[in-house]
């Protein structure tokens, strides 16, 4: 991606030494946003060092480990079964520690994605190699919204990982702003935070759907509490006038975890017209994007979203998209588009507003191209995924060439 | 023609579906491109270069020293000692209250920073 040489060449004998490393508390591949991302970051990684070694989590049929001839890459996926989710990402550290061992003498940089993946990489007996932080989110902050059981107090001890494991990276990555002022907050340098925003690709032109409905609201992306689904429910249904519209739910999870949901559309009076989709490939969901009217990233007010920050995925793939976007005006979302130019951004929390802007951009079909338009372009010259590679791998070629990083 | 039951791609997974020239010690078909040098297949020869952490008890046990050893190392024996039961209670399996949390090992879901 970056036109340079990269640092080894896999060996055409067997798989070469390992010099980098990327691990990932969260399934790969996979139909989530984080597996794209995961999939964007970990390439300019391997492809910088001539392959390396991807940890991520297993399950279902994915193979436990991967090798491909020539490309140097190898992947291992942790796959126990274990239900509780904290027992599984210690295991999952323990298991990560074990990966790391073997190649401690070979690694030039380790890139992990959470305190789980970092524990065991920033504490490596005779680590010599720097390590990347990236931060997409934090759990200690994502966990008391995903597990209301979860006691305050072991979400500080959370809280303690991500600060020891913080203070120990040599760089930390965020894709976005507002989540580099979350981490300055808790005291990381800022000199130390780099911002590498999220990107998307002009997707090439494709059929709509056939079983598309004539004309549809979307929503594409997971269903966890601050995505806000219920809100756009409830928005949707004082849009019952709009007899023919439909919206369409692009569920990156499992349907069972839709149940919750369903319900309250049920006791909406909206179920009937709203069409679900469970885990499709990427490729379809993009085309499902563009053949909407409007795309909806309805983000709550939430402590997740406002103080930790976020860079929704599903926001840069609309507008790559060419499909005008109706988003909560959060400052993590100011970031990527702006009111009136790419979409409309409304309160968060407010179905009626939601509601409202989303009625004007249907009623207004001219304008509303005009800012799917304005909003693929942008996305082209501002947040493509070559553009946030070729920064990764200036971050690279900037803490590899510093030999002997130790923190 | 046996097709190479190897997975492959990065993004996206597939089989590799050329004719195989070798049977691996799992017992699926292998080519020569994706067998070792000792006929194993991608999956059992990546295996081979670490301690396998699939026998039974495995997780527990490794857990448990890999925590003690770190508590050691840092010098501080309550942070790094695992978290105990009132901890771990609040995070068992979901039910339909824990939207997007009931996290199951076959989805393998991490449960949090989704984009």
């Amino acid at each position: 991606m970056t036109g340079e040489a990269p640092e080894t060449q896999a060996s055409p004998a067997g798989p070469p030494e390992v010099r980098a490393a990327y691990f990932a508390f969260d399934r790969f591949p996979s139909t989530k946003g984080s597996a794209v991302h995961i999939g964007q970051m970990a390439a300019e990684l391997f492809e910088r060092f001539g392959g390396g070694l991807l940890g991520v989590l297993g399950g279902g049929n994915l193979p436990r480990y991967q090798w491909e001839p020539g490309s140097g890459i190898r992947i291992a996926r942790f796959g126990e079964r274990i239900p509780n989710l904290i027992d599984r990402a210690e295991a999952y550290s323990a298991w990560v520690a074990a990966h790391v061992a073997p190649h401690v003498e070979t690694l030039r940089v380790c890139h992990v994605r959470d305190p789980w993946s970092a524990l065991p990489v920033v504490t490596a007996p005779g680590r010599r190699y720097p390590v990347v932080y990236e931060v997409n989110g934090l759990p200690s902050v994502e966990l008391g919204h995903t597990w209301p059981l979860a006691a305050p107090a072991t979400l500080a001890r959370i809280a303690e990982l991500e600060d020891f494991c913080l203070e120990r990276a040599d760089v930390v990555v965020v894709p976005s702003g507002v989540i580099g002022t979350a981490l300055r907050r808790r005291g990381v340098p800022g000199e130390r935070i780099e911002l590498v925003p999220n990107g998307a690709d002009v997707p090439p032109e494709r059929p709509r759907p056939d079983d598309a409905p004539e004309s549809y609201l979307v929503y594409a992306g997971a269903l966890q509490p601050w995505q806000g689904l219920d809100v756009l429910l409830r928005a949707f249904a004082r849009l019952a006038d709009l007899t023919g519209l439909r919206l369409v739910i692009l569920s990156s999870v499992p349907e069972r975890r839709a149940r919750a949901l369903r319900r309250l559309a049920e006791r909406l009076g909206v179920e009937d017209r709203v069409v679900w989709r469970f885990t499709l490939p990427h490729a379809e969901v993009a085309a499902w994007l563009a053949g909407a009217a409007v795309s909806v990233a309805p983000l709550t007010g939430c402590a997740r979203n406002v103080d930790q920050g976020c860079a929704p995925l599903k926001i840069l793939e609309s507008m790559a998209a060419g499909t005008p976007v109706v988003a909560s005006g959060l400052p993590a979302v100011r970031e990527l588009m702006a009111d009136g130019v790419h979409g409309r951004l409304v309160a968060p929390d407010r179905p009626a507003e939601l509601a409202r802007a989303i009625r004007v951009l249907l009623e207004y079909p001219d304008a509303a191209r005009a800012m799917g338009e304005r909003g693929r372009r942008r996305v082209r010259e501002e947040f493509a995924w070559a553009a946030t590679r070729a920064r990764m791998a200036t971050i690279y070629r900037s803490i590899t060439s510093n030999s002997g990083i130790t923190r | 023609m046996n097709p190479c039951g190897a997975t492959t791609g990065f993004f996206v997974l597939g089989r590799c579906g050329r004719a195989a020239v070798t049977v691996c010690r799992c017992g699926r078909q292998i080519c020569a491109e994706h067998a070792d040098q000792q006929g194993l297949c991608p999956e059992c020869s990546g295996a081979q270069g670490y301690a396998d952490p699939y026998r039974p008890g495995w997780a527990r046990g490794f857990r448990r020293s890999y925590y003690q050893r770190s508590s050691y190392d840092y010098g501080d024996p309550n942070l790094y000692t695992g978290y105990d039961i009132y901890d771990r209670s609040g995070f068992d399996q979901g039910d339909d209250f824990a939207i997007g949390g009931d996290v199951d090992p076959d989805s393998g879901d991490g449960g949090w920073t989704d984009s």
